[in-house]
């Protein structure tokens, strides 16, 4: 917000700090001076007001409040003292309050002369981004920016009757606004209205009807505290944001109304040279209490870390014009009654604090006992995995939470979960798996690298019926592996990370992969994912050359499986003995129904046993395919003779040849 | 025949070798030497007498050694010139693959804490109205709900669910915060690293999702000057430089007293940079002291413990410690990005 130096400076006597002097010791005790422009005759500090102080720092009168406490200069309010004509203003209007105000302040003032307003007047308002318009009007807005009160001057000779309303409006009452645009109103707009229509948007801007002009003689000077859900609410339906709704919106003390109207009154009369009518309404039921905060100075010295004396609370504290009793290391304190934003003792604590400046805490080392650090076994699976794929050669991408409807359309629409109004429609949906980012990923590296490799982990996100899912995945995509050698790696992945073997079973429910050639991982009889090639239409989808091999496993299955410590096993003293073994098998035999075979008879002094050659074509009957083993023995307490492992090989090979179609090649 | 003349062949047999370059060449003067000058030596030796026979003897055996192994030596040298590589060739590297400089960087803010005593956390990025407003003391119908560009959920009814059913991509890693300290006893020490979400418009410094670090520390006696001296460690630590750090005041609804953490920019060293906008310092994270309110919300007596929290943005700290000048290029998927880490 954009303050001038020229109206701060007006609030002291002493002259201020220069503006970048002023800023800086703004940043370190208020708030930041985000930028300083110097003008021909004033400074504009504009000043990141944060939510917490818009309800009394949306005004100069609250920075140089401020600036009072921060550099010790003396702060002097402005004047209010008026002096009021014969006639009472309850002789000629009243003020009908119905909703969603606390209070409703009203002055009148006769004989005004409208004109320009002084120049100092209208440098100030320009200074603050505000076009100067009359001296009534302008002094309005000047007051506004001195208090942080809105105030509103109508035309009391173009009010019809003799009482004002605040009511929310009517369906379908319209106002044409100060700015000549047409509004039509709906029944949560608060308006103030003559007996006949509406004259105002209340706490967003003045109607047409009673406008100031160069003939106004008597003006009704407003200066309301309205509801600030209201204002807030009223303000986006309208699409109307104003100075005035602004402040209103942050909610302000309603101690401001009358300072402001009165302020205002003793202006106008000064410079517009008007009669001000004796007295004022003032609608306020319930005037705003004062509570009274208590803590400890102990209290007050844990939070900071440092060993303040009492006499230096009290002071910061009286310097920001609280009231503060205290006794026995107690303090009993009152904030000033134009803040709204002081509730609770840690409220206190952040204003000694601050003006103390958190330059001045000297760093401390936590005495807290001891905790042992740890990491939640989530992330330290999450590391394993990823180190491990890099190892593989695979670098890591983060994709985007989000895929647009194209991509949507991959998958069952009505299981995913559709964003509400996202910034472009390529975040429509939440992603409910990895692949289609990584596959992307494949699409666009293409152009310039051949053998691509890419994992990633992250959230993917679901609907069940009306419950929502997130979980977390690992996948991958590569372009230089084959089927084989990416089940190999999750093979090997899965082992090192579980001491498990995985194990594979055809599947044909993933839309996304080529069918036939696509398996379902399982991990200790549970499905953790699938493996396959990429289809040829998810591939001419997003126009991908290369065959892509890709897998998908849920992460939060395999944390159960993590083995943080690895079990060892003896190596074998004894020497081991070789045999191979052929063995012909009809094509569609799986692999595993030979393996397990061949397991199953060896027993335990079979220690291992590798497919060393496949071989399927020439030479060998059609419809056939050849297997090759290399089968190591070894016992845990001797040397095996060359007879005992002949005796296994022959047991082994009896087994094989008795299956119906299967041949053991000699 | 004296030991003379075999120092005179020696001398000669060196010479002859000496000017020869091919290696095989040489072998073949050593192989003449041995078979002719040295064979002729021998034969006259035998017709010496006495003491002069075995003192020529001698010389002759060792000029027959040092010949041979000259003639080895030659052999081994032609062997390894036939083998000889070219060194500048180029190597074949391995498939090493790569971490996301964002892993990297996150693994490295994780291993600076755990040695303070932090254990690492976590929640959900798909979160619920009441932990990510309500329970961190963010008041309904205020504009400081608007603070932040929330992207919520579509559903049916929205009106008619609870905070809880109500649900958003997380604006923060603050939620987890709550969802921590609700289920545990103080005292407490976490840091939540975690992907976060913002509906902005993206551009070279903002995303729709990001990454921030969360930290929390809960404890009877935990207080400012305790904060200066974690984030202190921890800066110092992260930017490898003995940097100083600056608190200012500032207002988060779950923090009170709140303040913002700049930091001296070790880039320029202070004298101004691009970096630091010529101020010497960069703005690198909000902290305050926990709200008693958002340690109500998590059901810890705010008149027994107090707390700090903090949140900083990764994505901004790997972008000044890389010089890395556009923030999409984290989620491009770019391998010309990604294979550089």
């Amino acid at each position: 917000m954009k303050f001038s130096y020229n109206l701060l400076q007006s609030f002291f006597k002493e002259k201020l700090p220069s503006a970048n002097e002023l800023a800086e010791a703004l940043m370190m005790h208020f708030f930041e001076v985000e930028e300083i422009e110097k003008l021909e005759k004033d400074t504009i500090l504009d000043i990141d007001i944060l939510s917490s102080r818009a309800g009394d720092c949306f005004s100069h009168n609250g920075v140089a409040r401020e600036i009072a406490a921060i550099t010790g200069k003396k702060y002097q309010p402005f004047d209010t003292k008026i002096r009021e004509s014969k006639q009472e203003i309850t002789e000629r209007i009243e003020a009908d309050v119905r909703s969603a105000c606390s209070r409703y302040t009203l002055r009148a003032v006769d004989n005004v002369k409208v004109k320009e307003s002084p120049l100092y007047i209208q440098q100030r308002l320009k200074t603050c981004g505000i076009k100067p318009i009359n001296n009534i009007v302008d002094i309005t807005n000047y007051v506004m920016l001195e208090t942080g009160q809105p105030l509103h001057a109508f035309d009391a000779d173009k009010i019809e009757g003799g009482k004002i309303f605040v009511r929310y409006a009517k369906k379908r009452e319209k106002i044409v606004t100060l700015d000549e645009k047409r509004y039509e109103l709906k029944d949560n707009i608060l308006i103030i209205a003559d007996e006949l229509s509406p004259i105002g948007i209340a706490g967003i801007k003045g109607g047409i009807v009673p406008e100031i002009d160069a003939n106004t003689k008597s003006i009704y000077l407003e200066a309301g505290n309205f509801d600030p859900i209201t204002i807030r609410k009223g303000s986006q339906d309208l699409k109307l944001r104003t100075d005035a709704s602004l402040r209103f919106e942050h909610g302000i003390s309603p101690e401001l109304t009358q300072i402001a109207v009165d302020r205002a009154a003793k202006l106008i009369s000064e410079i517009a040279k008007g009669n001000v009518v004796k007295g004022m309404i003032d609608y306020y039921p319930e005037k705003a209490k004062e509570t009274e905060i208590s803590f400890k100075i102990d209290e007050l010295r844990k939070v900071l870390g440092v060993d303040i004396s009492l006499k230096e609370v009290e002071k910061i504290l009286r310097s920001l014009e609280f009231k503060v009793k205290r006794s026995n290391g107690s303090f009993f304190v009152i904030p000033p009654v134009l803040r709204t934003d002081i509730f609770i003792k840690e409220d206190v604590f952040e204003e000694v604090g601050r003006i103390y400046g958190y330059e001045n805490i000297e760093k401390s080392v936590p005495e807290e006992s001891v905790i042992p650090a740890e990491k939640e076994e989530y992330f330290e699976v999450k590391d394993f995995c990823k180190n491990l794929w890099q190892s593989f050669g695979f670098n890591e991408s983060y994709n985007y939470s989000f895929i647009n409807e194209d991509g949507a359309n991959c998958y069952d629409i009505k299981k995913l979960i559709e964003m509400e109004k996202p910034v472009s429609l390529e975040f429509k949906y939440l992603r409910p798996s990895l692949l289609l980012g990584l596959l992307k990923n494949v699409a666009e590296n293409e152009k310039n690298y051949q053998d691509i490799r890419i994992f990633e982990l992250g959230s993917v996100f679901f609907k069940e019926g009306i419950e929502s899912t997130e979980l977390k995945k690992l996948s991958a995509v590569s372009t230089v592996d084959d089927f084989y050698q990416m089940k190999g790696k999750i093979d090997m992945f899965l082992r090192k990370l579980s001491g498990k073997s995985a194990s594979y079973k055809e599947t044909e429910k993933n839309s996304v992969l080529n069918t036939r050639r696509a398996a379902e991982v399982l991990l200790n009889n549970e499905e953790i994912g699938f493996l396959g090639e990429a289809s040829q239409e998810m591939k001419k989808k997003l126009k991908i050359k290369r065959e892509v091999v890709l897998f998908e496993i849920d992460f939060e299955k395999i944390v159960g499986a993590y083995e943080s410590v690895k079990k060892y096993e003896q190596i074998l003293k004894f020497p081991s003995s070789v045999r191979d073994i052929s063995v012909l098998v009809p094509k569609n035999e799986p692999y595993l129904n030979v393996l397990e075979k061949i397991s199953k008879e060896g027993g335990a002094m079979l220690r291992k046993v590798d497919l060393f050659d496949f071989y399927e074509g020439k030479e060998i009957p059609k419809n056939m395919k050849n297997f090759a083993f290399r089968l190591i023995f070894q016992a845990k307490d001797k040397t095996l003779s060359s007879k005992e492992v002949n005796v296994l090989q022959e047991k082994i090979i009896k087994a094989l040849d008795k299956v119906p179609e299967w041949k053991v090649r000699k | 025949m004296t030991s003379g003349k075999i120092s005179k062949i020696k001398e000669r047999f060196l010479k002859e070798v000496e000017e020869e370059k091919d290696a095989g060449k040489k072998r073949k003067i050593c192989k003449k030497y041995i078979e002719e000058d040295l064979a002729s030596v021998f034969s006259l030796v035998k017709n010496l007498s006495g003491e002069k026979r075995g003192e020529v003897g001698r010389a002759a055996n060792e000029l027959r050694e040092f010949i041979t192994k000259k003639m080895e030596g030659e052999k081994r040298e032609e062997v390894a010139e036939k083998a000889r590589i070219d060194v500048t060739f180029p190597g074949t590297e391995p498939d090493l693959g790569s971490l996301h400089p964002l892993t990297v960087l996150q693994k490295r803010c994780e291993e600076i804490f755990q040695k303070m005593g932090f254990v690492v956390a976590g929640g959900p990025e798909l979160e619920n109205e009441w932990y990510n407003f309500d329970a961190l003391n963010f008041k309904k119908d205020h504009p400081v709900r608007e603070m932040q560009d929330t992207l919520f959920a579509k559903q049916k009814d929205r009106g008619s669910l609870s905070e809880k059913e109500k649900l958003l991509m997380r604006t923060h890693t603050s939620p987890v915060q709550v969802r921590y300290m609700e289920n545990r006893k103080p005292p407490f020490r976490i840091i939540v690293p975690g992907r976060v979400f913002r509906n902005e418009t993206t551009d070279n410094s903002h995303e729709i999702n990001f990454y921030q670090l969360e930290g929390l520390m809960v404890g009877e006696d935990v207080s400012i000057a305790n904060f200066r001296a974690v984030i202190g460690y921890f800066l110092q630590q992260l930017f490898r430089a003995k940097v100083k750090l600056r608190l200012r005041p500032s207002f988060f609804p779950f923090t009170e007293p709140s303040f913002e953490v700049d930091v001296s920019c070790s880039i320029c060293d202070q004298k101004g940079c691009s970096v630091c906008k010529q101020t010497g310092w960069i703005e690198i994270m909000g902290a305050g002291m926990v709200h008693p309110n958002v340690l109500r919300s998590a059901k810890v007596d705010p008149d027994k413990f107090t707390g700090f929290a903090f949140g900083c943005g990764l994505d901004r700290i790997a972008m000044i410690e890389h010089k890395i000048e556009n923030v999409r290029l984290f989620y491009s998927g770019d391998l010309r990005f990604l294979k550089q880490f």
